[in-house]
């Protein structure tokens, strides 16, 4: 395997195949959990660890895997890493617990964590998967942390909880509540497929369509 | 082994299976008494807060040591009530109100004074406001006004009322007004609730 092969999977997972704006997938947990950068952050750490250790479980096993119940096997490989993430956070950082609510439980029923076991794991050697499992992870992590960026310097005036914003600042209501993630995520999309969507051009123009 | 077997997915199941959950019981087991202590430190610095004793440092021993000198606690019915006492006289009790707030259930223990005369203090212990807006009830501003109330005055229940209201007494939050108003009549209710029976009973 060449070093260049682990650079597109990174490349892959941040960029090319971002999960929420190439794929749009796994956005419930962005709307919710993005109104503070601490939140996002812990929330992105948390399924860069799902993903990455799930990706490798089902990659070492997915040669005694049966077929037909290979599924049912990688949802349980999940929920069991959620779970740890879930009693880890309740153990020793409680406040982080309270804050992120259910939504780390709904780490399970995100899309990308089955999307990449099933589209990635299954047909990959272990540390590969793995690699690919941190790259999605990043991608996700990297959008979290814009739209919540976006949403606590206008809702709250500060960023990670340091006053960046004065007194005269007056704070935006609606950047503290869900729906504004929906306007900043569309905006995200929109930049990022405009300027995809340029590269790709230029690639169509450069050489002969096969 | 034969992949082709019919019992081969069953066994590859329960072999899985077995594995991830002595897993999970191990990791569980292991920080069951973490996060029991977690919660109940959690409980105990909520309830000194309400009862305004200040905690000289965030240690839960030291947490556990000023909480076991000041608070006791009674089973009243399926609930605890605490209270404190002075020189042999209980001064002060601290009991459970739960509620409907806008965005969910709404728990908070309040304190009031033995004669119930006075407000001690409040705090939530569990609620799902907005973040920034209701979730502001958590903030120390909101729940300082509360101290100090006098209760003898509430006519009907009706112990806090929001200025500019003629005799009102606490602030509600600006852009949070549902969750300010449920969390007024969690407290009216759960006061005149406490006040009433408390009379019945002795």
């Amino acid at each position: 395997m060449a070093g260049g092969n682990y650079k597109k999977i990174f490349k892959d997972g941040i960029w090319n195949e971002n999960p929420i704006f190439r794929q749009v997938i796994g956005i419930c947990s962005t709307l919710a959990v993005t109104n503070l950068m601490l939140n996002s952050l812990i929330m992105g750490l948390a399924v860069i660890f799902t993903i990455a250790f799930s990706e490798l479980t089902v990659s070492i096993i997915r040669k005694f895997t049966p077929r037909h119940v290979r599924m049912i096997i990688q949802v349980l490989i999940i929920s069991v890493y959620v779970i740890i993430v879930d009693i880890f956070l309740k153990a020793y950082y409680p406040e982080m617990s309270k804050a992120l609510g259910p939504y780390v439980g709904l780490i399970i029923t995100n899309c990308i964590l089955m999307g990449r076991c099933e589209g990635f794991a299954q047909n990959n050697p272990p540390v590969k998967s793995f690699l690919d499992g941190i790259a999605s992870g990043l991608g996700y992590t990297f959008i979290l942390l814009s739209v919540s960026f976006v949403r606590e310097l206008f809702g709250f005036g500060t960023i990670f909880g340091f006053k960046v914003l004065g007194d005269w600042w007056t704070n935006w209501t609606i950047m503290v509540m869900p729906p504004s993630a929906f306007f900043i995520l569309g905006v995200i999309v929109w930049w990022a497929r405009s300027k995809t969507e340029k590269e790709e051009k230029e690639k169509e123009g450069g050489t002969a369509l096969s | 082994m034969n992949k082709d077997k019919f019992y081969y997915p069953v066994l590859v199941m329960i072999i899985i299976t077995a594995v991830f959950t002595f897993l999970l019981a191990w990791l569980n087991n292991v920080t069951e008494e973490v996060i029991a202590l977690n919660e109940e430190t959690e409980l105990r610095r909520k309830i000194l807060y309400v009862f305004n004793i200040d905690v000289p440092s965030n240690e839960p021993e030291e947490i556990e040591r000023v909480f076991n000198e000041h608070v006791k606690s009674e089973e009243i019915g399926d609930e605890t009530v605490y209270y404190i006492e002075e020189d042999g006289e209980i001064v002060g009790y601290a009991f459970p109100v739960d509620g409907i707030a806008l965005w969910g259930s709404l728990s908070a223990y309040i304190g009031i004074s033995a004669d119930y005369s006075e407000l001690l203090g409040i705090e939530f212990i569990h609620h799902s406001e907005t973040p920034g807006l209701g979730g502001r009830i958590d903030e120390e501003w909101f729940k300082e006004q509360f101290r100090g109330l006098d209760l003898t005055e509430g006519e009907q229940g009706e112990y806090i009322i929001y200025k500019p209201a003629i005799g009102g007494n606490v602030d509600a939050i600006a852009g949070a007004t549902q969750t300010s108003r449920a969390v007024r009549d969690i407290i009216n209710k759960g006061i005149y609730d406490f006040i009433t029976q408390g009379r019945s009973d002795t």
